[in-house]
């Protein structure tokens, strides 16, 4: 019997399920935020934000390591009043800031979020895809929803009737153009060898190959430069240009409205990071260990993954613990109030390490699912599906984050290009570094692999 | 004139990415030192945490006081003459003491005005007016409250200056008893 599409409930659930990945990238936004802004006070020696609190009763104030900060910005964001200058196309004015919101939705839908669930139920084999839609020209979809979200930019800049915002969604759109050919030629080495546009073909070939960075390292960096240039962050922030343009494109926002583009822009840099996970680090593969040989070692694999979450708990309690020591030899009039805050955290952690302990030792003998050999393929049960959908996951969102640290990073080390230094770049530099890499890997495949 | 010749990139410096890699590894070590030594960031988290202040640091004022608790001020107004913001009001009366020509009634120093360049300690002949106090946060509701009156600058602790012998002549200093004998005046 083939692998066939059958309709069972379970393969509806999960079909339904897998919309929830939609809003991926909206969480990021929650990760993102903090990452940025402590990132750059640890970059400068400072603290970052750190002193939002929430106040719970009997207890004290939490302040989570400065998360808190992250809810306050947003909560002042949402209750301020929305406005609009004289004169705006008020139609085009509201609409700009929602479309590279809602772009961020549609994005997700093509990025394979773990490898094509195979399991046996009721007798038959039941085949499910990572991505939300397996579609065979899922990266071009992909670049037409990143693309859109400069309408957005465009929009706003046309109806905020200024100047600064004008100038702005000009160099916008510019950008967009020169860098989307960039973006699309430097990837195409990667879908030359993987012979596909389908993300789930790409990341299976590099499971089974290379991983794509190391097929193609000059075409990852023209990638990682065209995409960091895409997203309009600096270095490449001439769109919304703080020292010319006053915001550029978003000059006349406030409240919401602008907290909408900074959203998109921040959902951007995770869908982007996800590419670049997806297309040069090998996606959702466990670097050294193909799929098959997770799932054959099924019990193993998640005791690995609880002892891996059980050190980083571990590494958590030791920074903890040295600060807490360190605080307690000061004299801050408030340093017994963060004692005990990192008491409860404290408390936390060696229960995660204690229940992450367990799970390890049941997952390494008691947790032996034993794969079924249905039409010559051995066929694992829904658990195990699950369980290498579990890994496959945590292993892009790790890739993904590490992406996005590289995005922030960049920003707070780099001085911004002036305009015409990014256009020079964009089509005289990487696009024909782009171009030359193309055609020699097409030559070499050519060469060495037949077709 | 001096004239300082820049020198030309190399060829690598030109290329920039090379450049642009080594700053990113900069970068990356600070932020790696601000993520695993938190607790080694020079940062003083202020309120909770006040900075160390030098002796030497001229915060607010202070009016030093004889042993009889008096201010040692005489009234001369050579540091209002000296102040360069205008900041300092003295009013004069005839001192009960013969003798002293004067003494103060009314010492105000606006601290909203003050510059706190110093002059005021400087330009006292009698070593009546210091900037030692170390206290550094001026934080009030209203303008008024930020000047400071006679019994405000009049109110410290000889306590607080325990390597300071003038500030020990004072009432409640350990060097009371004596100056009161050589100032002339009883011991009760």
């Amino acid at each position: 019997m083939d692998i066939i599409e059958s309709k069972t409930w379970i393969e509806w659930l999960i079909t339904i399920a897998k919309f929830a990945f939609c809003f991926v990238p909206v969480l990021y936004i929650l990760l993102l935020i903090p990452m940025e802004r402590r990132g750059a006070g640890f970059m400068q020696d400072r603290q970052g934000p750190n002193r939002s609190y929430i106040k719970i009763p009997y207890f004290g104030k939490i302040r989570l390591l400065g998360y808190v900060q992250n809810m306050c910005d947003g909560t002042k964001l949402f209750f301020k009043e929305m406005f609009a200058p004289a004169g705006v196309n008020k139609v085009l004015y509201y609409v700009a800031p929602a479309i590279p919101f809602a772009i961020v939705f549609l994005s997700p839908c093509v990025i394979p979020w773990f490898g094509p669930m195979v399991f046996e139920w009721g007798g038959q084999m039941v085949r499910i895809p990572g991505s939300i839609i397996d579609s065979d020209v899922g990266v071009l979809l992909l670049f037409g929803f990143s693309s859109l979200s400069a309408f957005g930019a465009v929009l706003a800049g046309w109806a905020s009737k200024s100047k600064y915002s004008f100038l702005g969604a000009l160099r916008t759109s510019s950008m967009t153009i020169s860098y989307e050919v960039c973006l699309g030629l430097s990837m195409m080495g990667i879908l030359l060898l993987a012979g596909s546009f389908n993300l789930t073909d790409i990341v299976s070939w590099q499971e089974h190959h290379v991983w794509g960075i190391v097929a193609q390292p000059v075409a990852f960096f023209c990638f990682l430069i065209a995409s960091i240039a895409e997203t309009g962050r600096a270095p490449f922030d001439v769109a919304e240009g703080e020292p010319e343009l006053v915001a550029g494109y978003h000059t006349e926002y406030g409240a919401m409205q602008f907290g909408l583009f900074y959203m998109g822009e921040y959902s951007h840099i995770c869908i982007n990071s996800f590419l670049i996970a997806t297309l040069f680090l090998g996606g959702y593969s466990v670097p050294f260990i193909t799929t098959e040989t997770m799932q054959a070692h099924m019990g193993g694999s998640l005791t690995v993954l609880c002892g891996v979450l059980a050190f980083l708990a571990l590494a958590f309690l030791h920074m903890i613990h040295r600060y807490s020591k360190k605080l307690a030899a000061t004299n801050l009039t408030n340093r017994f109030e963060i004692l005990r805050e990192y008491k409860l955290y404290n408390i936390v952690a060696w229960a995660a390490v204690v229940v992450l302990v367990i799970l390890a030792f049941f997952a390494w003998f008691f947790y032996n699912p034993q794969s079924m050999v249905i039409g010559g393929v051995a066929v694992g049960s829904l658990s195990t599906a699950l369980g290498t959908a579990l890994i496959h996951l945590l292993v892009l969102v790790v890739k993904s984050v590490i992406f996005c640290w590289v995005w922030i990073w960049v920003r707070w080390t780099l001085p911004r290009f002036r305009y015409d230094h990014v256009m020079s770049l964009g089509w005289k530099i990487i696009l024909n570094i782009a171009l030359i890499n193309l055609v020699v890997t097409a030559v070499i495949a050519k060469l060495v692999g037949g077709n | 004139m001096r004239v300082i010749k820049q020198k030309p990139m190399t060829w690598g410096e030109r290329l920039y990415i090379f450049e642009a890699l080594r700053g990113l590894f900069t970068t990356l070590k600070h932020a790696a030192r601000g993520l695993f030594r938190y607790e080694e960031l020079p940062t003083i988290s202020y309120p909770e945490g006040q900075p160390e202040v030098r002796n030497t640091y001229r915060a607010k004022h202070r009016l030093m006081l004889r042993p009889d608790g008096s201010p040692r001020c005489v009234a001369c107004g050579m540091c209002a003459a000296a102040c360069p913001a205008h900041c300092i009001f003295i009013e004069a009366t005839a001192s009960d003491d013969p003798r002293i020509e004067k003494k103060v009634k009314r010492f105000d120093i606006d601290h909203l005005t003050c510059v706190f360049c110093g002059l005021c300690a400087e330009a006292c002949p009698v070593d009546a007016l210091r900037m030692d106090t170390k206290k550094i946060s001026f934080e009030h509701r209203s303008r008024e409250e930020f000047v400071a009156h006679l019994e405000d600058l009049t109110n410290w602790d000889p306590k607080d200056y325990p390597d300071d012998e003038q500030s020990q002549v004072a009432p409640g200093g350990t060097k009371n008893a004596e100056a009161r004998k050589v100032w002339g005046m009883e011991v009760k």
